[in-house]
């Protein structure tokens, strides 16, 4: 059964699998191992730094000149010429730096920073937060998708910080509910739901919101450091606080530029309430070319409220359709090796109106019959080669079709293979 | 997806030969890491000293096959060493720094899992815990996780089945499945 956890595949995992369809015991004893095994596994992709390589071969450089010199290596002269550029880059900035606002810069930081301890300070002794916002995304889809083009939905979230936690997110069309054992997702579109641990990535990168003095102690040591480009001001008795951030993830394609918020280059400003030092605002503007757009703001945080129960629990309707682990989808038929397979196999199935094709690649239960009829009986016009973009962790690949309504739909499906048997499912995007 | 790079059945022996070494494994690289020292400056840190050590043995390498499974056989030693020092100097073997410089929203949902997942580990003899980590911070296979730690293919596995049976035990009361948001 452990070759089920393999990366690789096994000629013998075909067999155990038949036998956990015919034996309860063991297959019970399998998904909780999965359970296990999946609780394990991180949420979040990370990755190495946008200069991290080229500091890593600097490191190198300088080993291989320790060691005596170009003559016993067969360098490329584009390491010669990054090498060189160092002391160039070290003149400029001695020259520059004088002509910067550096007192002014010192005095904003330095208050910043008092500001944020006070506010971090000040957050550790509440016992609830309510906050209530916009967000420009598609309703019904991912908490994390922004757009800046996308129009204001609503957005809220609650937490309490009891012993377990308890927290719900929720907007329009999806709503996420942890009740302190584990989180459930629901997406009203397609009567879909999700279970998971407390940790589960149902609300990506919003679940740092859920404790927003974490958010602040860390901006504090960013800012303790000297590694944030933060502005402070104080405009009638309203502190705010600006910081500038990079876009990261992958963007040798840029298809996933500013769909996230941390895909997008982008300053949140914090405001805080004068007296108490409570984050009492937030908005987040994204930096996309010459525009820069809000594209979240909470601008309604109530502390210490008293929450109902019934908060944290979440009513399913009796025909839900459960999304299942990706891992224990039945093999598909074909076999499938890449991102372009995966894909083309999905929208033939959807073609072919073959649904338990559709689910050999799509791990939900059953599908919907809103799914079916937008999509099956669909054309194909063409797939395009798959790419990676941005944080996520799978692939994207383009794809045409033409839809039974007529229509014509042109996108890009989301597949990855990232689950412990390393089944490729498609994950979205149509 | 895997690159010439980690194809390679030889130890790399010049610069040129570690650009693409490098472009191919430092997301996975330092990803490992991460989870290991819940901090990105600390894994980053770790990933390069690695390369650099990968630079300075070259030679002594050059019989090595499978250079990506015994590039996340340092990396894991190197973290090692430094869980050493930190608990050494705090008692603590889980460091509570920030990822200066990272985007405070994924930073804090990503060191708080990565602190969770220590803790998880923790409860488990190392050994089992070292090959699941292998196996579930990394896409290595049991065959490569085996190159990694210096073992064979079915001690690994049954120190994964050995581990992630005592994990079930730990972590099945909270039920449910973990699932990743669909981005649809």
């Amino acid at each position: 059964m452990t070759d089920l956890f393999d990366a690789e595949k096994h000629p013998s995992t075909e067999s155990v699998r038949q036998h956990l369809e015919g034996c309860p015991e063991c297959r019970v004893r399998f998904e909780q191992e999965q359970q296990a095994f999946d609780a394990i596994r991180p949420a979040q992709r990370i990755v190495a730094s946008q200069h991290f390589k080229e500091r890593a071969i600097k490191a190198i450089v300088r080993e291989a000149a320790r060691e005596g010199g170009r003559s016993k290596l067969q360098w490329n002269w584009r390491y010669w010429a990054r090498w060189a550029a160092v002391p160039v880059a070290a003149v400029l900035a001695f020259l520059i730096l004088p002509t910067l606002p550096i007192g002014d810069w010192w005095h904003s930081n330095a208050a910043g920073i008092t500001l944020l301890a006070q506010s971090v300070q000040a957050m550790s002794k509440i016992q609830t937060v309510h906050m209530m916002g916009r967000m420009r995304t598609l309703p019904g889809d991912n908490f994390e998708l922004i757009g800046p083009n996308y129009e204001f939905v609503p957005l809220e979230l609650w937490s309490e910080y009891s012993n377990p936690p308890r927290w719900r997110v929720e907007k329009t069309g999806r709503v996420v509910v942890m009740d302190g054992r584990s989180s459930t997702l629901y997406i009203s579109a397609g009567n879909e739901a999700m279970s998971g641990t407390p940790l589960a990535g149902f609300v990506q990168w919003l679940r740092p919101l859920l404790n927003p003095g974490g958010i602040l102690q860390q901006e504090l040591e960013v800012a303790r450091a000297g590694a944030a480009d933060a502005k402070l001001t104080d405009v009638n008795g309203v502190q705010t606080l600006n910081v500038r951030r990079k876009a990261h993830g992958d963007f040798a394609n840029d298809w996933a530029k500013n769909k996230s918020i941390p895909e997008s280059d982008h300053t949140c400003v914090y405001r805080f309430d004068a007296a108490t030092k409570r984050l009492e605002g937030l908005q987040v503007i994204v930096h996309a070319g010459n525009e820069n757009v809000t594209v979240l703001e909470f601008t309604n945080v109530i502390y210490n409220e008293a929450f109902p129960p019934s908060l944290f629990s979440l009513p399913l309707p009796s025909n839900v359709n459960w999304g299942v682990d990706p891992a224990s989808l039945k093999p598909a038929s074909a076999n499938l090796n890449g991102p372009k397979e995966v894909a083309s196999y999905f929208l033939d199935a959807l073609a072919r109106e073959d649904w338990d094709a559709v689910l050999q690649v799509y791990p939900v239960n059953r599908l919907s019959d809103e799914i079916k009829r937008a999509f099956g009986g669909l054309e194909v016009v063409s797939i395009g080669e798959p790419f990676r973009s941005g944080l996520y962790p799978g692939y994207f690949v383009p794809y045409e079709v033409r839809l039974p309504d007529g229509s014509t739909k042109k996108w890009k499906l989301a597949v990855r293979n990232d689950n412990p048997a390393a089944h490729w499912v498609v994950d979205g995007g149509f | 997806m895997l690159t010439t790079a980690l194809q390679m059945e030889n130890w790399p022996q010049t610069v040129d030969e570690f650009d693409p070494l490098i472009e191919a494994t430092q997301d996975e690289l330092v990803h490992f890491a991460f989870y290991r020292l819940g901090n990105h400056d600390d894994a980053e840190d770790v990933v390069q000293d690695v390369y650099v050590q990968a630079f300075r043995d070259r030679n002594e390498r050059r019989h090595i096959t499978g250079v990506r499974p015994y590039l996340f056989r340092m990396v894991n030693n190197r973290c090692i060493d430094v869980l050493r020092a930190r608990s050494r100097q705090s008692g603590d073997p889980v460091t509570d720094e920030p990822a200066i410089g990272e985007n405070a929203f994924s930073s804090v949902a990503a060191r708080e899992q990565a602190e969770t997942l220590s803790r998880c580990l923790e409860s488990i003899p190392e050994k089992e815990a070292e090959v699941i980590r292998l196996r579930a911070f990394s896409e290595l296979s049991f065959a490569e996780v085996a190159d990694a730690v210096g073992s064979s293919v079915p001690t690994v596995k049954s120190r994964f089945r050995y581990g992630i049976d005592k994990l079930r035990r730990l972590l099945c009361p909270e039920g449910g499945t973990r699932n990743e948001l669909p981005r649809r």
